[in-house]
C-alpha cells in the first residue's frame, strides 16, 4: 500500500490523537480518579505513564513505520513463528469493532432526542390514565427511566431476548455509515477526517470547562476530586488501576497503532510524536476529569438544595409555620428544634422526612455508560439552555467515539488488504463496515445491553495483555534488541537511548507479567461473573450472575483471540518441517536419478 | 402555629404558597383575601350547579394558620345546617381550578386543594417523532457524500483512463529521503553501504 499514505506528518499525528483521546478518557479517568484518591491518583498515573505506557507505543509505532504492514503481515515479517500475534490483535480489533460503535448509536440517539423544547429525560412521562407518571420511572429517575426504557428498552436479564429496537438499529446504520464515509478512500479521506475529529472535543472541553466552572456548586465537586487521600497509594490496586488504564487508553496490542503508523513515511520522527501523543492523551484525562467534576459538583450541589427544599416543604406544611420561617440554610436547625417542640408530630413524619448529605451525594462515583449518558445527562437538564449543552455534548462523545472506531476498524482492513482479497479499497471497507452492522445488530436487541457489557468487560481487557507481553519479549527477545536498535536507527537516524533499551527490555515486560499475573488471580477469586440487570419493579440494578451458556461465551471470547498465537506458531512449525522433508526428497531424487 | 386534624369529612383544606409563587410581589393574606376566597368558591358552586343562590355565607372558613392554610365547608343555600357533599365541592372546584387560580395569580401547585389532585396535561404525540426527521437530515447528508466520493472517483479513473498512459511510475518510486552526514541525499539510499558493525571485527 505504497501509495496510500498520509499528507503529512501532522495527519498522523491527530490520527493517533483521535484514536487515542476517547471515550476512556471522559468516564473511566475521572472515576478512578475519585476512587483512588484524587490528586494523589495522579503520582502512580504519570509514572505508569513512563514506565509502561510511552516506551509500548514507541515501539508499535517503530514497528509499523518499519514493516509497513498491518499487524499480521508485521509480525510474521518480525518472526514467522509469532504470526499469531498479528492475528490476535485483528480479532481484538474486531470484537472491538462489534460493540464499540453500539455507544456511537446511543449517542446519535441522544444527540436527535436533544432537539426538543423540553429535553426526553428532564420529566417522567405521564401513564396512561394522566394521573401521574409512569411507575417505573417515579421508582427510578427520569434520566435513568430514558436510558433503560426508551433508549434500550431493557429486558430483565440476559436471558430474555427480545425483538430489535428500531430506533437504535437505524442510529446503528447511521454511525456504520458515517465510518463508511470516512475511511472509503483509506488514509486518504481518514487523514482529513482527524482534523476535526481530534480538535473539535477540545473546543467542546473547553467551553464545558468554561460553562462547569461557572456552575453553582461546582466548586465542591472539583475539591473533593483534588484533595489527595494519600493513604490509597498503599494499596496495590491503585497503582494496578493505574497500569491498566494508561495500556487500554493508548490503545496498545489491537493493531491500529501499527495499521496507521505503516502509512508513516520512512524516516518519520516517530520517537517525538510517540512522546507527544502519550502526553496529550494522559493530560486530555486530567482535563476531561476537570470538567467531569465540576459537573458532578454542579450536580450533586442540586440534588442535595432539592433534598434541603423538599424537607423545608415537608416541615412547613406538617406544622403550618408561615412561609419565611424556615430557609433553606436553617433547615437543619428548625428540625432539631421542631423534634424537641413536638415530638409527637415530628414522629408522625416518619419515614418521609428525607436526610441531605453534600457528601453521599458526590460520593456516588459511577463510570463507564453510565456515567455518559445518565448522570452527565442529569446534570445538563439542570443548565440553563439545556439544549444547546446537551447538543455541544453528544457531538462530542461522537468525536471522540468516531475517532477511535477509525483506528479500530483500519487495525482491521490494513492487515486484510494486504493479504489482498479484495483489491479495490472500499468493496473491502464496504464488506467489513456491512458485516459488522449485521452483527452489530444483536446488540440493539433488548438483552443487547447486557451482551455489550459482557464484550466491554472480557472482549478486550486479558487478551490484550496477554498480546502486548508477547509483543514487548518478541520484539525484545526473539527478534533482539540489537536488531531493533539498527532499524530505529535506520529510519530516525539515530541510536535508541538508554531509557527506550531500559523499559522496553526490562521494566516494561516485568510490569506487564505482574499486571497479567493480577488479573489471572482476580477473576479467579471473584468467583461466578455478574453483571448489572435493570429491575423494572425497582426501579434499579441488581447484581444478576451470568447463566452457564454466557459464561462458556466469555471463555470463547478470552480464547478465541489469545490462542491465535499458539496455534499459528504450530501451523507455521508444522509448514516449515513440511518444506525442509520435501527439499530433502527432491535431493534425494535427483541423486538417485 | 400548630394544626388540628380536624375531623371534617366534607370539608377541603387549602394551603397557599404566596411566596413562591409571586416572590418579592407576593401579596398580604389578609381578611380580604379571604372573602375573595369566599367569593370565588361561590362563584364555582354557582357555575357547577347553575343555581344562583350561592353565596359568601355559604362558604364557611376555618382553622386558618400563617403558613397560610384553612379549611373550609359549604353550606347548601336553602338550608344553612346542611353541608354540601366532598364529591360535589370537588367537582365544582375541578370545573372551575384554572379560574380560581387566576384569580389569586398562583397555579395548581400554589393553591393546593388537598384530595383535589389536578388533571395532569396530555402529552403531546406528534405524527413524526422530531428525533426522526433530524436523523432523516443527518443520514440524507452522509449518502448524498457518499455517492458524491464514489461518483467523483469513477470520474477520476475515467479521465485518467481517457488521458494519455506516460503516467505509469507515479507513485511507485516514492523517493526514501536518506540523511547522511547531516547532508540530504535525493537519490535512493542504497542500503549497502549501512555498516552493520560499528566497531570492525579483527
Amino acid at each position: 500500500l505504497i501509495e496510500n499514505k498520509w499528507d503529512n506528518p501532522m495527519q498522523f499525528v491527530l490520527a493517533c490523537v483521535s484514536y487515542a483521546v476517547g471515550l476512556g478518557n471522559v468516564w473511566r479517568f475521572p472515576y478512578l480518579c475519585q476512587m483512588h484518591g484524587g490528586g494523589g491518583f495522579l503520582i502512580p498515573y504519570m509514572l505508569m505513564l513512563v514506565l509502561l505506557g510511552v516506551p509500548l507505543f514507541y515501539m508499535e509505532l517503530a514497528i509499523g513505520q518499519k514493516m509497513r504492514l498491518g499487524s499480521i503481515g508485521a509480525w510474521r515479517a518480525i518472526s514467522p513463528y509469532l504470526g499469531g500475534v498479528g492475528m490476535a490483535s485483528v480479532v481484538t480489533s474486531m470484537y472491538l469493532c462489534l460493540y464499540y460503535n453500539v455507544i456511537n448509536a446511543w449517542s446519535f440517539w441522544y444527540l436527535f432526542h436533544s432537539f426538543q423544547s423540553i429535553l426526553p429525560w428532564a420529566e417522567c412521562p405521564v401513564n396512561s390514565n394522566l394521573t401521574g407518571p409512569v411507575e417505573e420511572c417515579e421508582r427510578a429517575t427520569p434520566t435513568q427511566y430514558f436510558f433503560y426504557r426508551e433508549t434500550l428498552d431493557i429486558s430483565g436479564s440476559i436471558e430474555e431476548n427480545g425483538g430489535i429496537h428500531m430506533g437504535q438499529a437505524l442510529c446503528l446504520l447511521l454511525a456504520w455509515i458515517i465510518v463508511y464515509l470516512f475511511i472509503i478512500k483509506g488514509v486518504k479521506s481518514t487523514g482529513k477526517v482527524v482534523y476535526f475529529t481530534a480538535t473539535f472535543p477540545y473546543l467542546v472541553l473547553i467551553i464545558y470547562l468554561i460553562r462547569g466552572v461557572t456552575l453553582h456548586g461546582s466548586i465542591n465537586g472539583v475539591k473533593y476530586m483534588f484533595t489527595p487521600k494519600m493513604e490509597q497509594l498503599a494499596k496495590p490496586t491503585t497503582w494496578i488501576n493505574a497500569a491498566t488504564q494508561i495500556f487500554f487508553s493508548l490503545g496498545l496490542g489491537f493493531g491500529s497503532l501499527i495499521a496507521f503508523a505503516s502509512y508513516n513515511q520512512y524516516n518519520n520522527n516517530f520517537e517525538k510524536q510517540a512522546i507527544i501523543v502519550s502526553m496529550v492523551n494522559s493530560g486530555t484525562s486530567i482535563f476531561a476529569s476537570i470538567v467531569t467534576f465540576s459537573i458532578y459538583g454542579f450536580k450533586a450541589t442540586f440534588n442535595y438544595e432539592s433534598c434541603l427544599e423538599r424537607v423545608r416543604l415537608l416541615l412547613l406544611n406538617t406544622f403550618d409555620l408561615a412561609e419565611d420561617t424556615i430557609s433553606l440554610e436553617n433547615v437543619n436547625h428548625w428540625i432539631a428544634e421542631l423534634n424537641r417542640t413536638h415530638p409527637e408530630q415530628f414522629a408522625s413524619l416518619g419515614g418521609r422526612l428525607e436526610t441531605c448529605d453534600l457528601e453521599a451525594e458526590l460520593d456516588t462515583a459511577v463510570e463507564g455508560t453510565g456515567l455518559a449518558f445518565i448522570v452527565y445527562s442529569e446534570a445538563i437538564k439542570n443548565m440553563p439552555v439545556s439544549q444547546l449543552w446537551s447538543v455541544l455534548y453528544f457531538i462530542m462523545l461522537l468525536l471522540l467515539g468516531m475517532g477511535s472506531m477509525l483506528g479500530n476498524v483500519i487495525a482491521v482492513i490494513t492487515p486484510l488488504s494486504d493479504l489482498k482479497f479484495i483489491s479495490v479499497l472500499s468493496y473491502l471497507v464496504g464488506l467489513v463496515c456491512l458485516f459488522c452492522l449485521l452483527l452489530g445488530l444483536g446488540f440493539t436487541t433488548r438483552s443487547g445491553n447486557y451482551w455489550f457489557t459482557m464484550f466491554n468487560d472480557y472482549g478486550a481487557t486479558f487478551s490484550l495483555l496477554f498480546i502486548v507481553l508477547i509483543e514487548v519479549i518478541t520484539v525484545c527477545y526473539i527478534y533482539g534488541i540489537k536488531r531493533f536498535e539498527k532499524d530505529v536507527e535506520d529510519m530516525l537516524g539515530h541510536r535508541l537511548n538508554c531509557y527506550w533499551k531500559i523499559m522496553l527490555a526490562g521494566v516494561s515486560p516485568i510490569l506487564l507479567i505482574a499486571l497479567f499475573i493480577f488479573y489471572i488471580v482476580n477473576y479467579i477469586q471473584g468467583g461466578t461473573p455478574t453483571y448489572q440487570a435493570w429491575n423494572k419493579e425497582l426501579g434499579k440494578s441488581v447484581v444478576t450472575e451470568y447463566p452457564p451458556y454466557a459464561q462458556a461465551f466469555i471463555g470463547l471470547l478470552l480464547a478465541s483471540s489469545v490462542c491465535c498465537i499458539p496455534l499459528t506458531a504450530l501451523y507455521t512449525y508444522c509448514k516449515k518441517r513440511n518444506l525442509a522433508s520435501g527439499k530433502r526428497e527432491r535431493t534425494v531424487s535427483t541423486v538417485s536419478a | 402555629m400548630v394544626s388540628k386534624t380536624l375531623n371534617a369529612p366534607n370539608g377541603y383544606k387549602v394551603r397557599i404558597s404566596l411566596k413562591t409563587a409571586l416572590g418579592e410581589d407576593a401579596y398580604e393574606w389578609n381578611q380580604s383575601e379571604m372573602f375573595f376566597f369566599q367569593a370565588t368558591m361561590a362563584f364555582a358552586m354557582r357555575r357547577h350547579f347553575q343555581m344562583e343562590t350561592y353565596n359568601v355565607d355559604n362558604i364557611i372558613l376555618c382553622v386558618q394558620t400563617s403558613r397560610v392554610s384553612f379549611w373550609f365547608v359549604v353550606t347548601s343555600p336553602d338550608n344553612t345546617t346542611m353541608l354540601i357533599p366532598k364529591a360535589d365541592v370537588e367537582k365544582a372546584v375541578r370545573m372551575s381550578r384554572h379560574r380560581i387560580n387566576n384569580a389569586f395569580l398562583l397555579s395548581d401547585r400554589t393553591l393546593e386543594f388537598l384530595g383535589i389532585y389536578p388533571t395532569l396535561a396530555a402529552p403531546v404525540n406528534p405524527d413524526t417523532p422530531p428525533w426522526l426527521i433530524v436523523f432523516g437530515v443527518v443520514i440524507g447528508a452522509v449518502c448524498v457524500g457518499i455517492i458524491a466520493l464514489l461518483i467523483s472517483s469513477l470520474l477520476q479513473k475515467r479521465r485518467k483512463e481517457k488521458g494519455m498512459t506516460e503516467d505509469g511510475q507515479d507513485e511507485e518510486d516514492m523517493q526514501v529521503k536518506g540523511v547522511e552526514n547531516g547532508i540530504n541525499l535525493d537519490g535512493t539510499y542504497n542500503r549497502g553501504f549501512t555498516d552493520d558493525d560499528r566497531f570492525t571485527k579483527l
